[in-house]
């Protein structure tokens, strides 16, 4: 067991983040995985609308449920966990919508609010609601089931801290006190618009009517108005969510490929995560390109390389003749192969040095638990492959 | 595509998975696109400016700025977009002023849904369609768009926005940039892809979501980073019993029989994409930008010179 899975061990949560497209899904699968393969009951859950890990799982659609990975699927792989492996995918309209009914005070608010256009735009298509309800799930499982381990794979998010600041964010819309007691009256009166002009403000009102139309002024309001009385609900679940993040069984993972953006994006959040109090299990620096010059200094050209190859074509023949006849010549090498060769160790050693270099600055800036999972051969798309990654963890 | 070229259209849109390379392949259909003589203007959205840097010109931030001769660049943002957008509606700073930096408006804007995307989107097409003395100000529009997910959300904004908003200004403007976007005269979406398992899946995927639920009009499909074919099959077996040799010549067999067997699979993923897309994909060498910047860029823009 590796430095990341030791530093996870007795935690309850793992919360997997880093920029898009450097393998959160992969990663947390594996962390989840090898939980299950120790006999814990884990769950990973992630929020990708690209069902990546329903690949990597074999699963066809997760929505929202949390399903057992088939036990098809580890025998596919060769594996035998001790313990049992879910996967689910986060729906955030599905989340959204068990949120309000759970905080709705009656029916009939939350057939109104559930019917509201500006609420099916917040649930949907609003910035920063996927992050949102991703903690929200988090909260539901950890506090409402009994997983020995919940891996949260985060959204692909441009900007890493999207995530922790997103529910604050979305319930300033919702909650905001100013703007409660300016439209409360409105709302009541059905006639947002009116109440503006009253107010006094009459240029704002009539200035942003034109920007916005005076309709969308009133459904905003509308909106505000049947969130009144269910908006401490969620802000008070918005706060425990918080509050769970910084306790000690939880555990961030920062993944970052190793490029000089996404380390850059790790070691911000990093840094804003210890700012935050919330607990940083260690890092890794994943798709590492192997260096395979181990002697190291000067790489050899391409004479070097075409001595090398003479000499082990000569080995070869003599083998040849000292055992049983060949079938046919052995292919003499062309003479541009050594050339071939050497721009091929070249390049590659370049990307591996680069490589190098940024898993070091990895290292340095999140001082702790560190792993690095080399390129894999193949891509990572079942459960062996998980496993794979899980023994670099 | 409907037969004309990807770089005659007004507005071309590059998106894909996070990490496939969406900014390289942006700045380098830029590159192309100004060698042909075009006035380019490439926006980011939101993002942390790497375009200009690419190109090797300065960062551009929120205004647009001339980066290299005949590339411009912007990095939109939803602050300056309501400012700007605002400004235009109101015309009077003065104005502006009073009533967008009010505390209360200013909580009752970012209410309004979708609103940001709104205005970073609007100030794009704003840009792709505006006029300057009877002439259009920009050849090209390349938008370096956010990744799968974010970039449903920002191009399906004018959609959701005249499915959901009455009639008033936000629903005029929706409509007319609902039009340009799905113009297949004016419009085109790139997608970029790595020529692996899980982007070549979502690729197939948000190809789908554009020409499907959004009805936008999609162009060609980069297949970014793909390796050459640089040793036969029985030089790759040959160095493969070698690689566990001593140096020299076991590590480089080694990181030969890397790139061999990368290559295989990459065309293996190639050839899955293809037959997802049901169109072919244009193949850019493996090239590392981030690194080799402008030379790089250069290396791309020709390899995709002939097909777009």
């Amino acid at each position: 067991m590796g430095a990341i899975l030791r530093a996870l061990e007795g935690k309850r949560v793992a919360v997997v983040v880093g920029s898009g497209g450097v393998g959160k899904t992969s990663v947390s699968a594996a962390i989840a995985l090898s939980r299950a393969m120790e006999g814990g009951n884990a769950l990973v859950c992630t929020i990708d609308p690209a069902r990546r890990l329903a690949t990597a799982l074999g699963l066809g659609t997760l929505g929202n449920a949390e399903t057992p990975v088939p036990e098809e699927a580890f025998a596919r792989s060769g594996l035998a966990p001790r313990g049992r492996l879910h996967a689910m995918m986060l729906d955030v309209k599905r989340t959204w919508d068990d949120l309000v009914t759970r905080h709705a005070p009656d029916a009939a608010t939350r057939e109104r609010i559930l019917g509201n256009r500006i609420y099916r735009q917040v649930s949907g298509a609003l910035a920063g609601s996927q992050e949102y309800m991703a903690m929200e799930k988090l909260y539901e499982l950890s506090t409402e089931r009994d997983y020995d381990l919940i891996v949260l794979d985060t959204p692909p998010t441009a900007h890493a801290l999207d995530f922790l600041e997103a529910p604050d964010r979305i319930l300033d819309f919702v909650g905001n006190e100013t703007a409660r007691k300016l439209f409360a009256p409105a709302i009541d009166a059905g006639r947002l618009g009116a109440r503006l002009l009253q107010a006094g403000t009459g240029f704002v009102a009539k200035t942003l009517s034109r920007f916005t139309g005076s309709d969308v002024l009133n459904d905003v309001g509308e909106f505000l108005g049947q969130f009144q009385g269910m908006y401490d609900g969620f802000k008070e679940r918005a706060a425990a969510v918080r509050t769970l993040l910084t306790r000690p069984e939880v555990g961030f993972v920062l993944v970052a490929s190793p490029g000089p953006l996404s380390v850059d994006e790790a070691l911000f959040f990093h840094d804003h995560l210890r700012t935050a109090g919330m607990p940083v299990a260690g890092s890794v620096a994943n798709r590492v390109i192997p260096d395979l010059w181990l002697p190291g200094g000067a790489l050899p050209g391409a004479d070097a390389l075409a001595a090398a190859l003479a000499a082990a074509l000569a080995a070869a023949l003599d083998t040849a003749r000292s055992g049983p006849p060949a079938d046919g010549p052995t292919p003499a090498p062309t003479a541009d192969l050594a050339s071939r060769l050497a721009l091929t160790l070249g390049q590659h050693q370049a990307f591996a040095r680069a490589d190098a270099r940024e898993v070091e600055r990895l290292r340095r800036g999140c001082p702790g638990p560190h792993a690095a999972i080399p390129l894999l051969d193949g891509d990572v798309h079942d459960l062996s492959g998980l496993a794979a990654i899980a023994r670099h963890l | 595509m409907s037969g004309s070229l990807l770089l005659d259209r007004r507005l071309v849109v590059v998106t894909g998975k996070g990490g496939v390379g969406k900014s390289t392949v942006a700045a380098a259909l830029a590159l192309l696109a100004a060698r042909r003589g075009k006035r380019v203007l490439v926006a980011e959205v939101d993002a942390r400016e790497r375009i200009a840097p690419m190109l090797g010109g300065r960062p551009s931030g929120p205004v647009v700025r001339q980066a290299v001769p005949g590339i411009s660049t912007v990095n939109v943002d939803p602050r300056h977009a309501l400012e700007e957008y605002a400004l235009l509606v109101v015309k009077v700073r003065a104005i502006y002023q009073a009533v967008f930096e009010n505390r209360v408006v200013r909580f009752f804007l970012r209410a309004v849904p979708s609103l940001a995307e709104t205005l970073m989107l609007g100030k794009i097409l704003h840009e792709a369609r505006a006029e300057d003395r009877g002439r259009p100000r920009w050849d090209l529009v390349v938008v370096d768009a956010p990744a799968t997910g974010h970039a449903v959300q920002l191009l399906g904004v004018p959609a959701a926005l005249l499915d959901t908003v009455p009639a008033g200004p936000m629903r005029r403007d929706a409509e007319w940039m609902q039009a340009l976007l799905t113009s297949p005269e004016r419009t085109a979406v790139a997608l970029v892809s790595l020529p692996e398992e899980m982007p070549v899946t979502e690729t197939a995927e948000l190809d789908a979501r554009l020409g499907g639920e959004l009805r936008l009009p999609r162009g060609p499909v980069f297949l970014n980073a793909m390796p050459d074919a640089r040793f036969r099959g029985d030089e790759r077996d040959r160095l493969r019993e070698l690689s566990g040799t001593a140096p020299p010549l076991g590590p480089a067999a080694r990181a030969a029989v890397l790139q061999s067997d990368r290559r295989e699979r990459c065309v293996a993923q190639a050839d899955r994409l293809v037959a997802l897309l049901g169109r072919p994909a244009l193949p850019l060498p493996l090239v590392s930008a981030d690194r080799w910047g402008r030379r790089a860029l250069e290396r791309i823009a020709d390899a995709m010179d002939g097909s777009v």
